[in-house]
């Protein structure tokens, strides 16, 4: 019943690189989306064949530069602007860069570290955000059914 | 019927012009509110009160007098004055030349009043309204030649009162004349210029930056400019004033139905279309006459 | 002649009643160049998460369209669902795609109703809008309301449909099977309307793939790609066919939208007749920990409702990828040497959904 879905987390240098590979096997780039960590970023990127999902993740810093890969998908550059101008990540070489204007918030980067209330499990036994990515360091699905906790 | 007609046969000119002048936007607006209505009865809508056309004119008139610039009043105003004049003399019974040369000058006050503010859907709207006046303006005057040709004049007075029925003799120039018709009442297919609705790309055309008092002005305009074309549509009609007026009420009813069963056309198929309805009606129809003869 | 002028064209514009802006920049009536920007009322729905619990928060992603606001509450229930590995009886999924295909049909209904606006055909547009009716109806009796219709929950879906206004919904929609057929005659043959749109905003297939076009905009290019083929919620169980053109122009996604509006009615009919007895929810225990995207097909192409929990009350994150957003490189791939003329339906036949794409 669920799709199957695969992340691969990789390093931002290896980015353009697979997205190149991803491109020239005829994946089609579907999105970028990126979640506040306590200290980082967490940004996955979405290709897709097939009916096929297949996700990158990359871990950023808040003062890291991240590659565009904009110059292989053409349609990248909005999700990477949009990227700049909710969590104030620095992406560089953007074929199309807006710098700051595509999202005009009242409130600058309003995803970025500080500003997101990031939500406390009840438990203590539950794994704190930060640690989550770290450990999934294989390729995994991430249907991870959870039990009651 | 034939009474009307003969105490307006003997009135003096001026007389016909100032009958003109009252009675037109009366008309006009009469016309423009039947438009709406049965336009909404179409389309399956009950639609505003018939003198909804005044009433939208009042509330224009009482709105706060805002001008991007002071030729955009300057021009409106002339358009104005120069359809009333192009009606005035066409009522009058003088040249009909004069009428649609002096109508044609009217319009192209019209098009600088929507060049001389600076929006560039006012800029488009000017430019489409060009075409446009490039696209109906042969048969207009096709309109005023086939009637010399037939009448041997080009007086309203005697072509009103011709007694044999031009329609049979300029049955191409009617139907040409009919199909321009469409763009001179901004009706769809052809309301590139500016549309009734402002549902267009180009917002609402050269009278984008009109407001208020300005707008009520080109509203005005247009009653006197269709009550006038109405009277062209009569022209062919003469010999029998009842049918006459008959025909031009129907031509209006058959433009609405036009109207809600196109979508709007681009530029060039418009320019392309009634060009070659001029040449294949008009024309040929002309050079028929000037055999027969 | 070149004199190039620039034309805005919205945030605010009749014809596209959607605060999106375009910088046209243009050549007579020829357009050059485009510039998209949007954010105009962006409402920053993403970021309620901190304040709404994850059972809440339906109702947020309930509102984050008028139009296809049931798919979005429905992905987001979906995401939620399968994080938690809850197990949505099987009467809910039918529901739940009877409802989704039911949004389908009057979202289509109404964009044939704009595109005719938008190129001057007012009749048309007026006689849309009213057979747009009987769906919202259909809405307004199974969930109580028209536009939002509130009916998702997660774990299931809040209200059920007796058998009877099911045997009433086909009926009805039997009924307004010509009636459509009957409307989409005239888009089909009309002259004036295949001057508007044969051959006016043509992508490739090729550039369609690589620009991320998705929804009729991909399919009318000829890509095969419907999400509705993955078999999310009871699409599984139905024959759904993607409706594919080639053409790749205005007409060709006007008649992709024609044809998936009548299956729409097929599917809606055939899950009526297959849906099972039972219960329509489960409770649901626990909150939830992991992250999934949830794929579904909305009205306009694929949208992914991306929820990731940490094992709190509250998500960590939820993004929505609309398909608008997807399909704006496509649109300004469209606009450039396109005419002036042409812009209204080229944006039109898109079907940009901006209060979507503004989450």
């Amino acid at each position: 019943m669920s799709e199957p879905q695969e992340i691969t987390p990789i390093d931002k240098s290896d980015l353009v690189g697979i997205a190149a590979g991803l491109f020239a096997e005829g994946y089609r780039f579907v999105q970028v989306s990126c979640v506040t960590l306590e200290s980082s970023y967490e940004l996955t990127y979405s290709f897709d064949k097939h009916y096929r999902l297949k996700n990158l993740r990359v871990i950023a810093g808040p003062e890291e530069e991240i590659p565009s890969i904009s110059v292989i998908f053409p349609n990248a550059f909005l999700y990477e602007n949009e990227i700049h101008d909710l969590f104030g990540l620095t992406i560089r070489n953007m074929a199309v860069d807006y710098r700051g204007t595509l999202y005009r918030t009242t409130i600058r980067t309003p995803f970025s570290i500080g500003k997101v209330k990031i939500p406390v499990p009840p438990q203590p036994k539950a794994p704190t955000q930060e640690e989550k990515p770290a450990t999934a360091t294989v390729s995994s699905t991430i249907n991870e059914p959870q039990g009651g906790s | 019927m034939n009474t009307i007609q003969e105490m307006f046969q003997s009135w003096g000119m001026v007389e016909r012009a100032v009958a003109f002048i009252l009675l037109a936007p009366l008309a006009g607006g009469l016309i423009a509110g039947i438009d709406r209505r049965v336009s909404a009865r179409f389309q399956g809508r009950y639609g505003p009160p018939v003198l909804q056309p005044f009433y939208d004119v009042f509330k224009l008139m009482q709105k706060q007098r805002i001008l991007v610039n002071k030729f955009q009043n300057f021009n409106i105003l002339l358009f104005l004055l120069f359809t009333v004049f192009s009606g005035a003399l066409f009522f009058m019974g003088v040249d009909l030349l004069l009428t649609i040369f002096s109508l044609a000058l009217a319009g192209t006050f019209f098009v600088l009043a929507g060049f001389c503010v600076g929006s560039p859907f006012s800029h488009l709207g000017a430019e489409r309204e060009i075409i446009q006046q490039v696209a109906y303006e042969p048969m207009v005057i096709l309109l005023a030649v086939g009637m010399y040709q037939v009448t041997g004049s080009f007086k309203v007075a005697e072509i009103a009162q011709f007694q044999a029925p031009l329609i049979l003799y300029l049955p191409g120039v009617f139907a040409g004349f009919l199909y321009i018709l469409t763009i001179k009442f901004r009706k769809s297919p052809f309301d590139l210029s500016m549309s009734h609705h402002a549902h267009q790309e180009i917002v609402r055309g050269m009278t984008t930056e009109f407001s208020g008092p300005a707008l009520a002005v080109i509203e005005i305009a247009h009653w006197y400019e269709n009550v006038m074309l109405l009277g062209m549509v009569y022209l062919f009609f003469g010999f029998n004033p009842w049918l006459g007026l008959g025909v031009a009420l129907l031509t209006y009813l058959f433009e609405i139905f036009i109207d809600m069963n196109y979508a709007r056309f681009k530029w060039q198929l418009t320019f392309g279309s009634s060009w070659l309805f001029t040449a294949v009606a008009g024309v040929s129809n002309i050079i028929v006459l000037g055999l027969m003869r | 002649m070149a004199h190039r002028n620039l034309i805005p064209f919205g945030p605010q514009h009749p014809v596209l009643p959607e605060p999106i802006h375009f910088d046209l920049v243009t050549e007579d009536e020829k357009i050059v160049d485009a510039i998209p920007s949007i954010s105009y009322v962006h409402r920053g729905l993403e970021s309620l998460v901190e304040k709404r619990d994850f059972i809440d928060y339906v109702h947020v992603a309930d509102r984050i369209c008028g139009l296809c606001s049931f798919m979005h509450s429905m992905g987001y229930c979906q995401a939620v669902e399968e994080i938690m590995g809850v197990e949505v009886p099987e009467r809910a999924l039918y529901l739940r795609t009877i409802w989704a295909e039911l949004s389908r049909l009057h979202s289509h209904i109404f964009w044939l109703g704009v595109a005719a606006d938008a190129f001057g055909f007012e009749s048309l547009f007026m006689q849309a809008l009213r057979l747009r009716e009987p769906v919202l109806d259909i809405f307004e009796e199974t969930t109580g309301g028209r536009v939002i219709l509130g009916a998702s929950k997660v774990g299931g879906v809040r209200r059920d449909i007796d058998a009877d206004s099911l045997a009433g919904i086909v009926k009805r929609l039997a009924k307004l099977r010509p009636e459509l057929e009957e409307l989409s005659t005239v888009f089909i043959t009309d002259y004036s309307v295949k001057h508007r749109l044969c051959g006016v905003g043509y992508i490739s297939k090729e550039d369609a793939y690589i620009l991320g076009c998705v929804g009729p905009m991909a399919r009318a290019s000829g890509l095969d790609m419907d999400m509705r083929v993955i078999g999310y919620s009871a699409y599984k169980y139905l024959d759904v066919q993607p409706m594919v053109e080639t053409a790749g122009d205005c007409y060709a996604r006007c008649l992709v939208r024609i044809r998936e509006m009548l299956h729409s009615i097929d599917l809606v009919r055939e899950a009526i007749g297959k849906i099972p007895d039972g219960p329509v929810e489960v409770k649901v225990k626990g909150f939830p920990n992991g992250e999934y995207m949830s794929r579904i097909e909305q009205p306009r192409g694929e949208v992914i409702h991306y929820a990731k929990g940490n094992g709190s009350r509250f998500l960590q994150r939820f993004r929505v990828r609309v398909p608008t957003f997807s399909n704006i490189p496509a649109m300004i791939r469209i606009l450039k040497g396109s005419e002036i003329a042409d812009v209204p339906n080229i944006i039109l036949t898109l079907d940009p959904c901006i209060s979507c794409t503004e989450r």
